[in-house]
């Protein structure tokens, strides 16, 4: 215990040696983060370039492979090419080579909290134990289980072992998982651990259900890729990343080789190897440079670096191949193609977010609001501290600022949550209140009526403002539409309950609490960013779509012996669309004051809208054709066909035009060089 | 059957239609280039590149005695401290310093030093001058020493150094070096333009490397240093560097060329997202070499021809076993003429840039030979060729503003205002009240429109962050105040969907036009205008500016772009676009102050500060250090503002990094939450609310106010780094400075300097 404090004492120490030098640089490349949206968004550096390692004492790396942090904080560098594994102080400076004469191509190594030093050889198909003096332990070679398979050959690239001893072994070639070995009996195989799945796309199931068999055994077999890279962390867990696979790259392992982690869109494209920091924050980094910060939830924190092509500046790579972090949360990149290892430092910024994360993680919500605060004074847009601000207010049951720092960080359960508590404290407020105004105004609207029909009797009132104007009954026939379809059909057809105008109005109506829904719904179930408008697009979407469908459709009938005109169909076609208009509305109002807990009745209401629309489409064309059952389903068939052939022609059309355009740009730019030389 | 004939015959008319429209567009083409080309506006060299100062130190023309001999080299040229010696067949000089004898060479004599090189590298290693050879189209230039290639030398000895004249038969060009050696211990090399000549229709020259070994040592043989101009200025030790590099320092001086695309490959993250951060600015046209083991080091100035040049550093390790420094000229460039849409090109040769080449190697010694030493030669420089005036150097706070910006709303754009001429007025009562009084201010998105509604040609103001009115009265009353408040814009871009940019745009060599892009969402990319509109621009804005009174003016981009571009078939060249800004900069100086960013050492002159002033150096990996350079030459002559303190992730680093460097600190503010500007293109500004930096202004004014009373009116006369880690700077009136970076506390010169602080000592 004693020499392990002595040891930590003496590495501040060096540590702070290192750091006197100061790494005050335009750093060479940007930090970015992810708001709450999604939208990626750059932040102060989260980490700086420190300095690089190009040697361990007087040896230079030839194919360094693998890097590991020792509990000594020394580095440990598989390196294929030299068959050894170096152990180098953060300075470079080497204290002993491991495995000289005995390893012959180290690609994965890995020291354990009781100092053992596992290395996986790929071409002596061996995975060594050594001591940290480097004295050889044990070696594991190919189980002989039958289960592991007799014809698959062993070929360790990677390697970890958990607190007993149990190896974790990526094999090269091996596609059935990771390799569990157990150190009794001289090596057990336990089985294979978090195998990846494959995955069809559509068009491949479809190929499949074309193909010939021999065709298909010309295509590429579709095998699950093996993870490229695993660590283990402290409570064992293991995490995975696999090139190829483009998403899910990442795996948090339980012990039943469970993937913990939900799906997030911003995985490394080309993850090379991931590691975990003190504070559960997972770090991955992309064999092009990019280092991801993840939090314990997978997250993105940050995504910085990025290749060097070129520029020859610090902290730039071009292939890497392995990641680690230290004690004091320095980051280590092993570039095999620059032949160094990088090293990062943490920046107070970062530091402040790390300190949160360790409070946060612990429990201690109010005292973690301190760094974030600072957090976002320095960055007020980082989201995930605007959304651990509201977890904190949550936890205090301050639930006003929970709420503010949630719509912020727009983190939708968070924002339920706190609203839940928000509007039960205001119901519970004004509960009396409510009810009493509720019940005022009821008594109020009965008296009203009951004063009308005293006034002007049973018949209601005389001379109404829709008997006078045409255009005002024809739009009040679409409530009417809207329940009795089949008699709205018959006074649309027959009646000439609608027009033109009273059409469009209705379309115009559609399109504006189409356009309310998408922009004034409740902040729970808002698809759009806020502050986002697009309203050409939408009013453009919703005429073509409708004008579109109407045309083919009246073309496809007129040829089926339907009897409406295109008039009738626009108009009938409209009044469609009435539910909508009515129920819509109330739905967005609804959407603002519920919770993820009562959002149910939003898709149900929605639901409603769209089957009452679709139930009226279909007795339109029915009943305005004069059709029977049979010959609606082939209109509509048909219908659906007409589409296809015209949005075929209108992409030809515009194929054809670009094409021409392409022609004349390229005879200019041709006259314009012509003319220049 | 009628019906079919008709169609074809609609078809034939349609065909006709479409070769109609196509000649009418290839004609109204043709006049518009032929209207727009060359002719009035085009520039000759002779007008553009400015004369070249001798040094004012006299001519060391005394007689010397030629017979006297140095490593195979005779005498030339000699001072009372210097001697030049000239091997005649390499043209390869050496330069002694009589007092300690100490030397340094231009080529490697002794063919065993050479090691393990190719033929290539020996003719570099061992000639004085070095031509890269354009041949056809070829994207690769050769070398050509002296010896190997055939050439041929004829020398004349003049008073004060020689005048060489160099001629390459099989090649079928030549050109002619006058070398003189000053009292002042200054060495001048010239090519003149007028004596280039290349008659083969395939070979020209492409780049020429003027004595680039002078100083060179071989692996760890020496101590000492190269010092690079990168940012504020970095070293690159002497010594071994055990083959770690394969290539060296290589940037342009004024940054890269965007008209003919050096750029590099861009690889996006996640397809949209460009990661990387430009390097530091070359500002400087300067470069030096210091061995301090013998006291002898000298800094070169690129006097003409410094657009076209290219500074390269390169360790021992990289081609061979040599450190050395230099720059190359380049006088021809190959460019790729695409000649369609789907890929198709070739490859072209530019016509050769005209220019006088003119470097000056100032030599130091004993105290002297270090970089503090070359810094201060290099200030000495300035003053001597009047590049510099010495303006008066108060302490300010810089405060910028961004007024508003626009973002996509609907159909149209939607202002989005974030800092009012009112919001203004009430910050800086604030600050009043708490003592804050001296303030420069940069007005960044006053006009109509906002920040990127570029070009700006009056004055007018935005409505939503107060009007004209409005802003005049605040300026006036800034006036009043010791408040400097500088409306800003940016007088080089323009922005295709605010401005109508058909004509008078920069087109790259290739003809096409050069567009920026911004990777933000509203206004997609950016263009460039052509040096002659921005002078009009800048100059319709002047007059209007002069009506309403306003005499304060910060200006972007203009300082520091350069580029080649074409005028219809003309190339115009980076001295055509230094030379008409500097005019566009000279003229609008009349009646204005004006305020540059980061401008390059031309332009110096003209700002009455430097603003974005860089800290450090870009962090290569082969610089071993960091120095002020620039802010050691430059400190107490004029006033220098360094990048906004709010993106920086060390906040205490940066800090101390102010106090070392006296540069002094700017604040990018916006009185509104900055994530109102999340949908606009100023995205980037990710931090800036007013509330949030005050207590930091407050601090920041208050420290480094106290240090600058303490250094007003004196200059940095020794910077130095201790063993412990401490970093000293002393200026000439004694006040000493000892900033400590590291997180324990250190001593120095029996100073204790607490972790990351500083004490301030004398």
């Amino acid at each position: 215990m004693k020499k392990k404090l002595r040891a930590v004492i003496l590495l501040a120490v060096m540590l702070s040696m290192i750091l006197s030098s100061t790494v005050i640089a335009e750093t060479p490349y940007k930090t970015y983060t992810v708001d709450g949206y999604g939208y990626v968004l750059e932040t102060q550096s989260a980490y700086n370039p420190a300095s690089a390692i190009t040697k361990v004492g007087e040896t230079s790396f030839v194919t360094p492979m693998d890097m590991a942090i020792g509990n000594d904080g020394n580095l440990y560098i598989a390196d294929a090419g030299a068959h050894v594994v170096m152990v180098s102080t953060v300075d470079g400076d080497e204290v002993r080579m491991i495995g000289e004469g005995t390893l012959q191509t180290p690609m994965g190594v890995f020291v354990s909290d009781d100092d053992k030093v596992y290395v996986a050889d790929r071409d002596a198909k061996k995975v060594f134990v050594f001591d940290i003096q480097g004295n050889l332990l044990n070696e594991y070679g190919k189980p002989d289980s039958p289960i592991y398979g007799s014809s698959m050959d062993f070929k360790p690239i990677k390697v970890v072992a958990n607190k007993t001893g149990t190896m974790y072994i990526i094999c090269e070639g091996n596609m059935n998982g990771i390799v569990q070995i157990s150190p009794v009996e001289g090596g057990s195989f336990l089985g294979y651990f978090g195998t990846n799945y494959t995955s069809l796309s559509p068009f491949q199931i479809l190929q499949r259900l074309i193909l010939t068999d021999a065709q298909r055994a010309q295509m590429l077999s579709n095998i699950p890729s093996t993870p490229t890279n695993l660590h283990i962390d402290e409570d064992g867990l293991i995490y995975t990343v696999t090139q190829g696979d483009t998403e899910m790259s990442l795996k948090k392992l339980n012990i039943a080789g469970k993937n913990m982690l939900d799906a997030d869109p911003y995985w490394a494209d080309l993850p090379a190897a991931v590691t975990t920091g003190q504070y559960h924050n997972m770090l991955v980094a992309d064999s092009d440079g990019y280092i991801y910060e993840y939090n314990e939830e997978g997250e993105l924190l940050f995504m910085f670096g990025g290749r060097d092509d070129g520029r020859q500046r610090i902290g730039l790579c071009n292939k890497v191949e392995a990641i680690a972090v230290d004690h004091s949360d320095r980051i280590y990149l092993l570039d095999s193609d620059k032949k160094q290892v990088h090293i990062f430092e943490p920046t107070e910024f970062t530091d402040l977010l790390h300190e949160s994360l360790y409070l946060f993680s612990k429990g201690r919500y109010t005292e973690s609001k301190e760094p974030l605060e600072k957090v976002l004074q320095m960055n007020s847009m980082f989201d995930y501290a605007n959304q651990a601000m509201g977890h904190a207010y949550l936890q205090e049951e301050n639930y006003t600022e929970a709420l503010k720092y949630f719509k912020l960080a727009k983190s939708a359960e968070g924002y339920s949550d706190a609203y839940w508590e928000v509007r039960n404290i205001w119901i519970r407020k004004y509960l009396v209140t409510a009810v009493i105004v509720i019940v005022l105004l009821a008594v109020g609207i009965s008296f009203y009526k009951k004063w009308k029909k005293k006034k002007y009797g049973e018949d209601g009132v005389p001379g109404r403002l829709s008997q006078k104007v045409p255009l005002l009954a024809q739009l009040k026939y679409g409530l009417h539409f809207m329940r009795h379809p089949f008699d709205g059909c018959y006074g649309v057809k027959r009646e000439g309950k609608a027009s033109f105008a009273c059409a469009n109005i209705l379309l115009a109506a559609y399109i504006l609490v189409a356009i309310i829904e998408k922009y004034f719904s409740g902040f729970l179930v808002k698809t759009v960013r806020e502050g986002r408008y697009d309203i050409v697009s939408d009013v453009g979407t919703v005429l073509v779509i409708f004008i579109g469908l109407t045309l083919c459709n009246y073309l496809v009938v007129t040829i089926n012996e339907g009897e409406a005109f295109f008039k009738e169909l626009y108009c009938a076609y409209a009044y469609c669309l009435t539910p909508f208009i009515v129920i819509k509305p109330f739905v967005v109002i609804l959407s603002n004051v519920l919770t993820y807990n009562e959002v149910f009745l939003i898709s149900f209401a929605n639901l409603i809208v769209v089957v009452w629309m679709v139930v009226l489409i279909l007795i339109s064309v029915k009943e305005m054709n004069n059709f029977s059952v049979k010959e609606t389903a082939k209109a509509l068939a048909l219908t659906a066909f007409t589409v296809l052939i015209l949005t075929l022609l209108v992409c030809i059309i515009y194929v054809l035009f670009s094409q021409v355009i392409d022609f004349v740009v390229s005879v200019l730019r041709e006259v314009v060089y012509r003319i220049g030389s | 059957m009628e019906a079919k004939f008709d169609i074809r015959k609609m078809g034939r008319k349609l065909i006709k239609f479409i070769i109609a429209v196509v000649v009418v567009i290839v004609i109204i083409a043709v006049a518009v280039m032929a209207s727009k080309s060359g002719g009035k506006n085009s520039l000759d060299v002779s007008d553009a590149q400015q004369e070249v100062k001798e040094p004012q130190a006299a001519l060391s023309d005394g007689a010397v005695d030629t017979s006297k001999e140095l490593n195979g080299h005779h005498l030339v040229a000699a001072n009372d401290s210097y001697e030049l010696y000239l091997y005649e067949p390499a043209l390869s000089i050496i330069v002694k310093n009589t007092k300690t004898g100490a030397v340094m060479e231009s080529t490697v004599r002794d063919e065993e030093r050479l090691g393990n090189v190719n033929e290539t590298w020996k003719g570099f290693l061992q000639s004085g001058i070095v031509v890269e050879l354009q041949e056809e189209t070829n994207t690769m230039q050769r070398k050509l020493g002296i010896e190997g290639s055939g050439a041929q030398v004829a020398v004349d000895l003049i008073p004060g150094g020689f005048h060489a004249k160099l001629d390459y038969p099989s090649q079928e060009l030549g050109f002619e070096v006058e070398v003189k050696l000053y009292d002042d211990g200054s060495i001048t090399a010239c090519i003149p333009e007028s004596a280039i000549y290349e008659n083969a229709e395939n070979k020209k020259i492409g780049n020429i490397y003027l004595f680039p070994l002078l100083g060179s040592t071989r692996l760890g043989e020496k101590d000492g240093y190269m010092f690079v101009p990168d940012g504020n200025g970095a070293l690159i030790y002497l010594d071994d560097k055990e083959g770690r590099f394969d290539s060296g320092y290589v940037q342009k001086v004024y940054g890269t060329d965007i008209g003919v695309g050096e750029s590099y490959v861009l690889s996006l993250l996640w397809g949209s997202y460009e990661t990387h951060n430009d390097a530091e600015m070359i500002l400087a046209p300067v470069y030096g070499m210091v061995h301090t083991d013998d006291n002898m080091g000298y800094l070169a100035v690129i006097e003409s021809g410094d657009e076209e040049a290219s500074i390269y550093a390169t360790p021992n390790g990289a081609y061979s076993d040599y450190n050395w420094i230099t720059a190359a000229f380049r006088k021809c460039t190959t460019y790729i003429q695409p000649t369609s849409n789907s890929g198709g090109s070739v490859t072209k040769v530019t016509d050769r840039i005209k220019y006088d080449i003119n470097v000056r190697y100032m030599f130091v010694d004993g105290d002297e030979a270090n970089y503090t030493g070359l810094a201060k030669r290099y200030r000495d420089y300035l003053i001597e060729n009047d590049e510099l005036v010495r303006t008066a150097d108060e302490f300010k706070v810089r405060l910028d503003f961004l007024g508003m910006d626009v973002e996509n709303w609907m159909m149209w754009k939607k202002d989005v205002p974030v800092t009012t001429v009112d919001n203004i007025r009430e910050i800086y009562a604030d600050l009043e009240g708490e003592g804050v009084t001296d303030i420069l201010s940069l007005y960044k998105g006053w006009q109509d429109g906002g920040i990127y509604d570029i070009p700006v040609t009056s004055y007018d103001v935005d409505a939503s962050i107060g009007g004209a009115g409005d802003l005049s009265k605040l300026m006036e009353e800034c006036g009043e105040k010791n408040i400097d408040f500088y409306l800003f814009l940016d007088a080089v871009r323009a922005n295709t969907d605010t401005a109508n940019t058909t004509f008078d745009t920069v087109k790259k060599m290739d003809k096409r036009l050069y567009e920026q892009d911004t990777y933000q969402n509203v206004y997609r990319s950016f263009v460039y205008w052509t040096p002659q509109k921005a002078l009009e621009n800048l100059q319709k804005l002047q007059k209007g500016f002069q009506k309403k009174g306003i005499d304060k003016l910060a200006l972007s981009e203009i300082g520091n772009t350069l580029y080649t571009y074409t005028m219809g078939d003309t190339m115009q060249t980076r001295i055509v676009s230094k030379y008409l800004y500097g005019e566009a900069l000279k003229g609008a100086g009349e009646t204005m102050d004006l305020m540059l960013e980061s401008p390059i050492q031309c332009y110096w002159q003209y700002s009455k500060a430097i603003v974005d002033m860089p800290i450090s150096d870009s962090d290569y990996i082969y610089t071993d250090q960091s120095v002020p350079f620039l802010s050691i030459a430059l400190k107490g002559m004029i006033p220098m503002y360094g990048d906004y303190v709010n993106f920086e992730a060390n906040e205490r680093e940066y800090f101390l990094k102010l106090v070392e460097t006296g540069i002094y600190p700017s604040f990018y503010l916006t009185y509104e939450n900055p994530s109102e500007l999340i949908y606009t293109n100023s995205s980037d500004v990710y931090t800036s609310e007013y509330s949030v930096y005050r207590q930091q202004i407050l601090s920041y004014y208050k420290e480094l106010k106290e240090i600058s009373e303490l250094t007003k009116g004196s200059m940095i006369a020794a910077h130095e780094i201790t063993d412990t880690g401490v970093t000293i700077v002393t200026y000439d009136n004694g006040v000493k400075l000892y900033i400590n970076y590291s997180e324990t506390d250190a001593k120095a010169d029996g100073v204790a300097v607490p972790a990351l602080s500083y004490v301030v000592g004398r």
